[in-house]
């Protein structure tokens, strides 16, 4: 009956590791670098509530109907209280991808086992943080700026103003462009130095240095194994056989889960074997929820017959479904009874229309795909808008003619074929005329993109709209507020 | 002369078996050293009883105890001696420790019979024979008789049987038996006189177990409540938990969820945040955690330590106070007992909700839609379509109830044990195996427990004794592994009734809704029910060897050692299926979790008992050390085939496994102090170390004290006609929280390696590995300490037919573990890091009345328990801190459920104020801005704005708090009464005045997109119907009318008949004509629980737990209900046998 009494009250975990021993080596630090990727593909950020919340706040969208949950809709119609679950969401795991980027940046320098490696993880952490702030500053002006990994709970930081923002940005997207290799050097889906050059060109377009953003842009290769280029056919760009096409410059991956329930895996990503995919399927394809629909002024946008143009865009068809188009490999025919919720008015039709892009619909019959959420990998910058904003970029700085030359590009891609510049629609003989052009050309080119809301921001500033593409939009209103959560717990906002 | 009863005698009168036996124990062989000289025998059995710590009981009309003598006695037996000093005219008989000296009336056993009989030779020609019995109608073996007036005395035998001779038929014979109220009754004309003693319920209290030892009733100064074995098994319920609800003021036991499910339990409220409130079990001497497995009809008695000063004793895991399990021993009556206690019932459902029905459904959709904006689905060309092909049913002509689909009447429940018992001065033991099934009144649930039993003592010698008692238990609980909020309840509600249950042309059998037809999504909660699996099977061996070392009477070791061992396996299983709308997998997934624990217990105790002429002294000296290994080992995969339903061949498996420890080491001290049992002052402190903490932070001293004073024994009342018992007492205390929540490692942060997944290179999985750290570390985390006041009155009133018991208590933890909030843009999604900050108290009354009419045919006994708790958070991190709950956009749009701020209780539900319903559009107009708001919408209340006034605007500054779950009070109401061989009892069980979030009400009239819903819906507002206050149906909600606000606020009081029970005692004399009367007490009974409930709230059932139990912190949703598994009503039959 007696046994040693001896044991002791000091006990280790015996499951995890200490911080302080951990990213030590260049393995354990690119470990650390995969898990800001996780966060960024959770479900709080690309696989669910980042596209949400960039498109509620765009033209892209209209409600499809009585599904859309309260808070998504609140959002839509510019009533957004501090505590929209949406919105917090995406605030929240942004500062988790930017506290994990932190980690690895603050543990490199002493990782010494292997340089390249280590600098590599350094120059993707800087790029994904960059991107994090990036998206913070462009949806809520001003917000606290972390730039190491917070030890202790009373470490908070205030608002930063949007300048510094943009110049902390700015400065790791310069580091990162220098520190990374270019895509035939590094993994799949790794970012690389012309990822982040063409997010350098995004920032500095918006911050308003077209010429810095310009010579960011120049510096993606266009040649060569890390060289981009268009792809012949557009549909390449948002279907699951042709992820890392030699037009997508950085994606998000997503893996297939092999059901269509409801566990879509957490939110900044984690878990060994959490679910991977995206949700983007299940929300947005036509006979899917159909929570959120095309809205008519963007599927008017497109160049078509029945407005008079010469030819109808073809990017209309590859962009969204409608009722009559064939899907599953041509196999399936979409009917009004497929598509639940509202109708779209094209042209004077009433017709119900849903989106196309990175919808696995075009392969997958209406029993599979319903439901399924999708592993088809989310393109976050693609060459095509690169030639955009090259054509901005040179269009603000007094050169229309070289802009029109990337526009036409873009329209000469072959699966598309557009007439080229100017038209006569679009007439390209003032800055003012180009502006309108490029407006038109990088909507139906990217729509269902989510850039469109930030394109909207630095076009309002300019004046470019004709009439305010936001119904609710109050100078109040640019900006979401900042968390409830965060003004709760953060003494120093 | 003192009469005590010591803790044996104690459990053999309660166990229902021939109670106090007599017995030639050991004591009579004592041997004593001792030299007297010339004193009365009377001061010499006062020696007597301190050197050998026995009491005797004897009366001085038969005994002369004035006779001095002279006696040197050295290593001599104490029967030798008792034959001494009585020169052999006294027979002692040993009951327990007591001795009962009788003058020998020259009365031989009669030979074959084994009935005493008085002497034949004298003048008393009439003979009166009989049988005692107690009142379950078990034999009594060794009860005096005597005739009033006589010292004629004479005692039952072994089956209870006497004889006696008496003059004439005024005789009056008095039956006296310890631990049962005395009776005289006049002979009369019978010849044959049954009696039935009744249990003397303040001498069977006398002696309470309370931590660590036992202890007088009459001198306790703690707040600890005894709970019979007859009162535990009086009703046939599931669960010991159960058994205690409503029977100890203070404790609450609210149900929640499905057979097999723990209920929740609280003594004295909600004394933490962050830790769930269950109270430490201790099973016989050994705390263990789930009591789920455990078989109530084992047990002896149930003692719950309400206070600090009684509980202290278990240190840091004693503030939610402790509940003392005692199991079953043997009686030492060398006869085998066996009892048979079986019940079998059903239950069913015990209130259904009006849904909406198809041709409703699609009234409601038009309403919410617009006739124009009809799904797909509900036009007439989709409408009329055959539900599926080869159906003779449209989906227009379907009308499923989904309720009476997803509920079960007549669901089973049957409990049965099957005990064995017996002993005799050497040995005894106590076996016993028993068989538990329910069946849920629900799709998918049930629970069934095997176990088996064993405890038995051994004496080894004068010096040493050794027992052991051994648990075992299977049990296999099917589960619902719904996770979240989205209850099997809530998906019974929205889902459509145009869709049929199943549909054979799916794979799997069901039919699901098919979005892209509707857009709805509910799950068809039959196919989530059954189309896979999900069950835990249970196995607990829990066992407890014990060697006894008396080294003297006053000084005692006992060195215990024990194993609590639990596997819980969990599996589940979804196979290939698909409903063609929201449910489908296109591989069978499976998933099994094995969780053992193995806890060492291990406690060395040295016990010091004495007294000294008017002073009695107690001391407890203990070493203990618990320690718990856990493992979990997880695994998972698919197949590609539903014909293998493990991971053999499988694909996709992952594997994982963690190993995690603690180690608590206690030293532990207690004295007790009474002077002539009227004075009592107690002390003890516990240090207790803790293997979780950071070093420096492992120890800690829990302390207490607490004072007595038996009014009672002062002069001035001891001769009282009214007052019988008058006690005060008041106690102080520390005690801790139990940490369980927090892990084994919960200051340190570590970091999550390989935790996380992106799959790098297009490849899943098998690339991308991910690290990261998400949280941070406190070093200086400890015990939450709670002190706690306590001050009761005990009063007895006409011979304790009144009994009142009062207690007054005041509770204040002040280093509650918070999670402090971190920033979001810290980077830790919000997740809080652990800190001891904030404070909370809790100040309550509790008062237990009680009337027993004990005597007569028609006895009857009725106890009311009133209970009263206040709680206040006193502090929080910062004075304007908010510890806001978890949320869920179907239940309210993502707005929390409760907040929790200083000056307010824990949790207080957290809200808009809802005002009625706007009638037009002026009516808006002057009203604060509700952006979006529209005819027909509700109106909230302007509260406040970011400046702390009513600003004109509806935002979230108008929130505020809407109502607690905590209830004003709670109480019970518990009667029985028996005539002749009938008995009946009635519990009833109220709790009042609190709230109850009913969030499962927004799914049925919050209209917030599509789905099925409540018929309230259909009196949504119109202009032609502006007279309603159900709000307009328009889809989106715009203005946000299901938002947490007080329209989903309800009264959540309620009464309700736990139990009634009806039972029928076959009468012995019938039982004897039986099968050679091998039956020795027979008992049927039918009842009923649950049989009716009074209440206004409109939900399920008011008894709402808490979903999210099992989290951390329960993520603060106790009284919010999501659709929770109602309460059943059932009705058993049951039967109790003795043979």
């Amino acid at each position: 009956m007696l046994y040693s009494c001896k044991e002791s009250l000091d006990t280790n975990n015996p499951n995890v590791v200490p911080t302080d021993s951990y990213f030590k080596t260049s393995s354990e630090l690119v470990a650390g670098t995969n898990s800001i990727y996780a966060a960024w593909h959770g479900t709080s950020l690309v696989a669910r509530e980042w596209f949400f919340l960039h498109d509620l706040r765009s033209d892209d969208v209209v409600s499809g109907g009585s599904q859309l949950e309260a808070p998504r809709n609140q959002i839509l119609i510019g009533v957004v209280d501090p505590a929209n679950p949406v919105m917090n969401a995406v605030w929240n795991t942004l500062y988790t991808v930017i506290h994990r980027a932190n980690t690895v940046l603050d543990n490199a320098p002493e990782v010494k086992d292997n340089n390249a490696i280590r600098d590599r993880c350094v120059g993707e952490a800087k790029f994904l943080r960059a991107w994090a702030y990036f998206e913070l500053v462009s949806m809520w002006g001003s917000v606290p700026l972390y730039s190491t990994a917070v030890k202790s709970a009373d470490e908070y930081k205030p608002k930063s103003k949007a300048e510094d923002l943009y110049a902390f940005v700015i400065k790791d997207l310069q580091e990162a462009a220098a520190a990374l290799p270019g895509k035939s050097g590094t993994d799949l889906g790794r970012a690389t130095n012309a990822a982040a050059n063409a997010m350098l060109g995004r920032v500095l377009m918006q911050k308003g240095d077209y010429a810095g953003a310009k010579t960011a842009l120049l510096k993606i290769a266009t040649s060569g194994p890390d060289g981009y280029a268009l792809m012949d056919r557009f549909l390449d760009n948002f279907e699951e056989e042709t992820e890392f096409c030699n037009e997508s410059i950085f994606e998000m991956i997503f893996s297939d889960k092999g059901d269509n329930n409801f566990n879509w895996g957490s939110p900044s990503g984690d878990g060994p074997s959490a679910p991977q995919s995206t949700i983007r399927n299940q929300e947005y394809n036509p006979i899917g929820w159909r929570n959120l629909i095309p809205s008519n002024k963007m599927l008017n946008e497109f160049e078509s017959t029945l407005a008079g143009a010469p030819k109808t865009d073809p990017r209309y068809a590859y962009s969204f479904y409608q009722t009559g188009d064939t899907f599953n490999k041509g196999a399936s025919t979409l009917v009004d009874a497929d598509q639940n919720g509202n109708a779209s008015v094209v042209h004077g039709t009433t017709i119900k229309v849903g989106f196309r892009k990175f919808m696995l619909i075009y392969k997958q019959d209406r029993a599979f795909a319903a439901y399924h959420p999708g592993s088809n990998n989310q393109r976050i910058l693609r060459y095509a808008e690169v030639l955009l904003m090259l054509a901005e970029c040179e269009n603000e700085l007094g050169n229309t003619a070289a802009a029109v030359g990337y526009l036409n590009q873009i329209r000469s891609r072959p699966s598309v074929a557009m007439p080229l510049y100017p038209t006569a629609q679009f007439p390209v003989s003032s800055k003012a005329d180009v502006v309108k052009a490029i407006m038109h050309e990088k909507t139906v080119e990217m729509i269902s993109e989510q850039v469109r809301n930030i394109d909207i921001l630095r076009w309002r500033a300019k004046g470019y709209f004709s009439s305010e593409p936001l119904s609710w939009y109050t100078a109040a209103k640019e900006f979401l507020p900042v968390p409830q959560s965060e003004i709760d717990n953060n003494p120093k906002l | 002369m003192r009469i005590t009863f010591v803790q044996l005698a104690l459990s053999i009168a309660i166990m229902g078996s021939a109670a106090a036996k007599s017995v030639r124990a050991q004591v009579l062989d004592q041997k004593i050293t001792a030299v007297v000289r010339e004193k009365p025998i009377r001061e010499i059995l006062n020696l007597l009883e301190e050197e050998a710590r026995v009491n005797f009981v004897y009366s001085p009309a038969l005994i002369k105890t004035d006779k001095k003598l002279s006696l040197v006695m050295k290593d001599e037996k104490l029967s030798v001696i008792l034959d001494q000093l009585f020169g052999g005219s006294v027979r002692y008989e040993l009951t327990g420790n007591t001795i009962v000296l009788n003058r020998i009336t020259t009365a031989p056993q009669l030979a074959g019979t084994g009935i005493l009989q008085d002497n034949p030779g004298d003048s008393r020609q009439i003979v009166v024979t009989g049988k005692v019995t107690d009142d379950s109608g078990l034999p009594l073996a060794g009860v005096n008789i005597g005739l009033k007036g006589s010292a004629l005395v004479v005692r039952t035998n072994q089956e209870g049987g006497y004889r006696i001779s008496i003059p004439d038929n005024a005789a009056v014979l008095v039956f006296r038996n310890v631990g049962f109220t005395s009776q005289e009754i006049a002979v009369g004309g019978r010849r044959v006189l049954d009696v039935t003693l009744m249990a003397d319920n303040k001498a069977l209290s006398e002696i309470v177990v309370v931590g660590y030892g036992t202890q007088k009733k009459s001198t306790l100064t703690g707040a600890i409540t005894s709970v019979s074995s007859g009162t535990i098994n009086a009703l046939p319920v599931a669960s010991v938990e159960q058994a205690l609800q409503g029977r100890v003021a203070g404790l609450a036991v609210t149900n929640n969820g499905a057979p097999g499910t723990q209920p929740i339990v609280t003594i004295r409220g909600i004394s933490s945040i962050n830790f769930a409130s269950d109270p430490l079990y201790v099973i016989d001497g050994f705390p263990t955690g789930n009591i789920s497995s455990f078989d109530s009809r084992d047990i002896e008695s149930v003692e719950v330590l309400k206070d600090a000063s009684a509980a202290a004793i278990y240190g840091s895991r004693a503030t939610n106070g402790v509940v003392l399990i005692s199991t079953k021993k043997g009686a030492r009556s060398g006869k085998l007992q066996i009892n048979l206690d079986s019940y079998a019932g059903i239950q069913s459902p015990s209130k259904k909700l009006e849904l909406l029905n198809t041709q409703q459904y699609v009234q409601y959709a038009t309403m919410l839609l617009g006739a124009s904006g009809l799904p797909p689905r509900l036009q007439p060309a989709n409408f009329n379509q055959p539900v599926y092909a080869g159906a003779g049913q449209t989906y227009a002509q379907t009308n499923t109830d989904w309720q009476d689909e997803y509920f079960i009447n007549n669901a089973l429940i049957t409990s049965n044990n099957l005990s064995l018992s017996g002993g005799n001065d050497v040995s005894r033991f106590y076996t016993s195996a028993g068989y538990f099934k329910q069946d849920g009144i629900a799709q998918g649930l049930g629970y069934d427990r095997y176990n088996y039993r064993i405890n038995s003592d051994h004496k080894i010698s004068k010096v040493f004794s050794f027992g052991e008692n051994l648990y075992t238990s299977f049990g296999n609980q099917r589960y619902d592994a719904t996770q979240g909020n989205r209850t099997q309840l809530t998906n019974v509600i929205r889902m459509q009734p145009y869709i049929p249950v199943y549909d054979p042309t799916k794979q799997g059998g069901f039919q699901g809704p098919i979005s892209s037809f509707d857009g709805s999504d509910p799950t068809n909660p039959i196919e989530s029910a059954l189309i896979g699996f999900n069950t835990i099977k249970t196995i607990k061996v829990l066992g407890t060897a014990f060697l006894d070392v008396n080294f003297a009477p006053w000084l005692k070791f006992r060195s215990t050692f024990g194993i609590d061992y639990t596997n819980g396996y969990t599996q589940n299983y979804t196979p290939i299926y698909n409903d063609g709308g929201t449910l489908s997998a296109t591989s069978a997934s499976i998933a099994n979790q094995r969780i053992s624990s193995t806890t060492k217990l291990y406690t060395q105790q040295l016990t010091f008992d004495k007294t000294f002429d008017s002073h009695h002294l107690a001391a407890t000296a203990v070493y203990e050390q618990q320690g718990v290994d856990f493992t979990t080992e997880t695994a998972s995969g698919n197949q590609s085939t539903n014909l293998v339903t493990t991971l053999n061949g499988a694909s996709n498996v992952t594997a994982n496994s963690l190993n995690q420890s603690n180690l608590l080491r206690s030293y532990i001290g207690r004295v007790n102090y009474d002077f002539k049992g009227k004075y009592m002052i107690s002390g003890s402190i516990r240090r207790d170390g803790l293997s979780i903490w950071a070093p420096g932070h492992k120890s800690e001293n829990f302390p207490s004290a607490s004072v007595g004073w038996k009014i009672d024994r002062e002069d001035f009342l001891v001769n009282s006609a009214s007052v019988s018992e008058l006690k005060l007492r008041a106690g102080y205390g520390l005690t801790g929280i139990p940490p369980g929540g927090l892990g084994n490692y919960p200051y340190l942060s570590p970091v999550n390696s390989n935790q996380s997944f992106y799959p790098i290179g297009n490849i899943a999985p098998g690339s991308g590995n991910a690290s990261y750290t998400n949280g941070l570390t406190n070093p200086d985390l400890s015990w939450e300490k709670t002190k706690q006041l306590n001050i009761g009155l005990d009063l007895g009133l006409f011979k304790n037919q009144f009994t009142i018991t009062a207690e007054v208590f005041k509770r204040k933890t002040d280093n509650l573990i918070l999670t402090v909030p971190t920033a979001p843009s810290q980077g830790f999604q919000g997740v809080g890091t652990l800190a001891n900050i904030g404070a909370m108290q809790n100040k309550g009354a509790e008062l237990q009345l009680g009337y027993h009419k004990t005597s007569g045919e028609f006895k009857w006994d009725i106890t009311g328990l009133i209970s009263v708790i206040r709680n206040k958070v006193l502090r929080l991190n910062t004075a304007n801190a908010s510890i806001p709950s978890s949320n869920d956009a179907d239940f309210g749009g993502g707005d929390v459920f409760t907040n929790t701020v200083v000056g307010r209780p824990v949790q207080s539900f957290y809200g808009w104020v809802a005002q009625g319903i706007f009638k037009n559009a002026a009516e808006i107009a002057a009203s604060p801005s509700q952006p979006n708001a529209a005819p027909g919408d509700i109106k909230f209340a302007d509260l406040s704005g970011p400046n702390g006034q009513p600003d004109g605007v509806i935002d979230s500054y108008d929130r505020t708090y809407i109502g607690s779950f905590l209830p004003k009070f709670t109480y019970s109401l518990n009667y029985s009464a028996s005539y002749k061989n009938f008995d009946v009892s009635v519990f009833l069980q109220g709790v009042q005045g609190n709230k109850i979030l009913n969030a499962e009400r927004i799914i049925l009239e919050g209209m917030p997109r599509l789905f099925n819903a409540g018929t309230r819906v259909l009196d949504a507002w119109t202009p032609a119907n502006s007279n309603s206050d159900m709000p307009r149906a328009i889809a989106g909600d715009p203005n946000r009318n299901g938002r947490l606000s007080t329209r989903w606020i309800e009264n959540g009081s309620f009464l309700r008949m736990k139990n009634l029970l009806i039972g029928y005692t076959v009468p012995e004399s019938t039982l004897k004509t039986w099968l050679n009367g091998s039956i020795s007490r027979l008992k049927f009974y039918v009842s009923s629980q649950n049989l009716f409930t009074v209440t206004k709230y409109k939900g399920y059932d008011p008894e709402v737990g808490n979903k999210n139990q099992n989290t951390s912190g329960g993520n603060l949703t106790n009284g919010v209900d999501f659709g929770q598994y109602p309460v059943a009503r059932s009705f058993q039959f049951g039967i109790q046998a003795g043979f």
